[in-house]
């Protein structure tokens, strides 16, 4: 036991190996950056319409009384056509409210994509340059927030919503929020 | 003719030294030391100065912005801090919160010091001491070894 010491490398070692194997078995990506805006108050932001599809604003958001996603998306982002379709099947199935914010797109792209796939958004506004979606922290399409009835943020989901997501992560939170 | 293929080089080479040039100007001093300091958060280990991401070029056209409007540094940052968190500083604050990642490196620092000093005060150091026997012993030795040849 004098010699404790002799074995301090190893003791080191295998506190590594745990902190490294956490990081494996969680399967947390770093690279997902969480949102400092939870619990926050969704900021003001101006957005333009789309032709003639209701324009979201701050009004609109709050106006429902239930939780709603809002879904920034692109017609030229790949994964935000994947998700479309569970989008599609929140808004018709569940109820759920959504708004788009279209990012950096062309409208008559944008609207293409709404008259193919669908449109499951209940409002839309468009940030062609780009600037106001720098108050929600987006740093890549598609993100997706949940808003509470009060306006707050509550959950930020990064990337596409696939069917796991819908059912296991999105859903959930909202019938959570809903009961509160 | 060696004349001309002069003339080219000098001509090709200071052509492209000149876009490049052009390339990494950036006029507000401020504004590039801003760019040094931001991270790209698509390519997350690149600040904005190195990044050509499309958000990185908003995020720069933004503190550029900014700074025109006469906000401070400190001012842009925290404005970005609000919205895309800490991470956006590739240097972190030095905040309670982070203090052990700034204070780690000192601490194993001293924990090797200790270590080292623990070690060389255990081993013990070896003194020129002669050792000369007693002579009861060289009496036993004498005998030992003559028993051996002895034998």
């Amino acid at each position: 036991m004098r010699k404790i010491y002799l074995y301090l490398p190893l003791i080191f070692f295998f506190i590594l190996v745990i902190f490294f194997a956490r990081q494996l078995i969680l399967d947390e990506n770093p690279s997902k950056l969480p949102s400092v805006l939870i619990d926050k108050s969704f900021p003001p932001i101006k957005l333009n319409q789309l032709s003639s599809y209701k324009l979201f604003n701050a009004k609109n958001l709050l106006s429902s009384g239930d939780p709603s996603l809002v879904n920034i998306w692109s017609s030229w982002c790949a994964p935000c056509q994947i998700e479309h379709e569970f989008l599609m099947k929140m808004s018709l199935e569940h109820n759920v409210k959504i708004f788009g914010i279209n990012y950096k797109d062309d409208n008559k792209d944008a609207i293409e994509v709404l008259k193919l796939n669908g449109n499951p958004f209940y409002a839309i506004g468009t940030d062609e340059d780009g600037t106001q979606v720098i108050n929600l922290g987006l740093y890549g399409v598609p993100e997706t927030f949940i808003i509470d009835a009060n306006g707050n943020i509550r959950y930020k989901h990064i990337g596409p919503i696939l069917e796991y997501d819908m059912n296991n992560i999105i859903l959930p939170i909202l019938n959570k929020i809903k009961r509160e | 003719m060696r004349i001309i293929i002069l003339n080219f080089l000098y001509i090709f080479f200071t052509i492209s030294l000149v876009y490049a040039q052009e390339n990494l100007k950036v006029n507000n001093i401020e504004a590039k030391e801003l760019y040094e300091e931001l991270r790209c958060l698509v390519c997350q280990n690149q600040s904005l100065l190195d990044s050509d991401a499309p958000l990185a070029l908003d995020l720069k056209k933004l503190v550029l912005y900014k700074l025109e409007q006469g906000l401070s540094k400190e001012e842009i940052k925290e404005f970005l801090v609000e919205r895309y968190g800490e991470f956006i500083l590739l240097k972190p604050t030095f905040t309670i919160k982070n203090i052990l990642l700034w204070v780690a490196p000192f601490i194993f620092v001293l924990f090797g010091f200790f270590l080292t000093f623990l070690f060389l005060r255990k081993t013990p150091v070896s003194k020129e001491e002669v050792f000369t026997l007693t002579e009861a012993e060289k009496e036993k030795l004498k005998k030992v070894l003559n028993k051996d040849i002895i034998e």
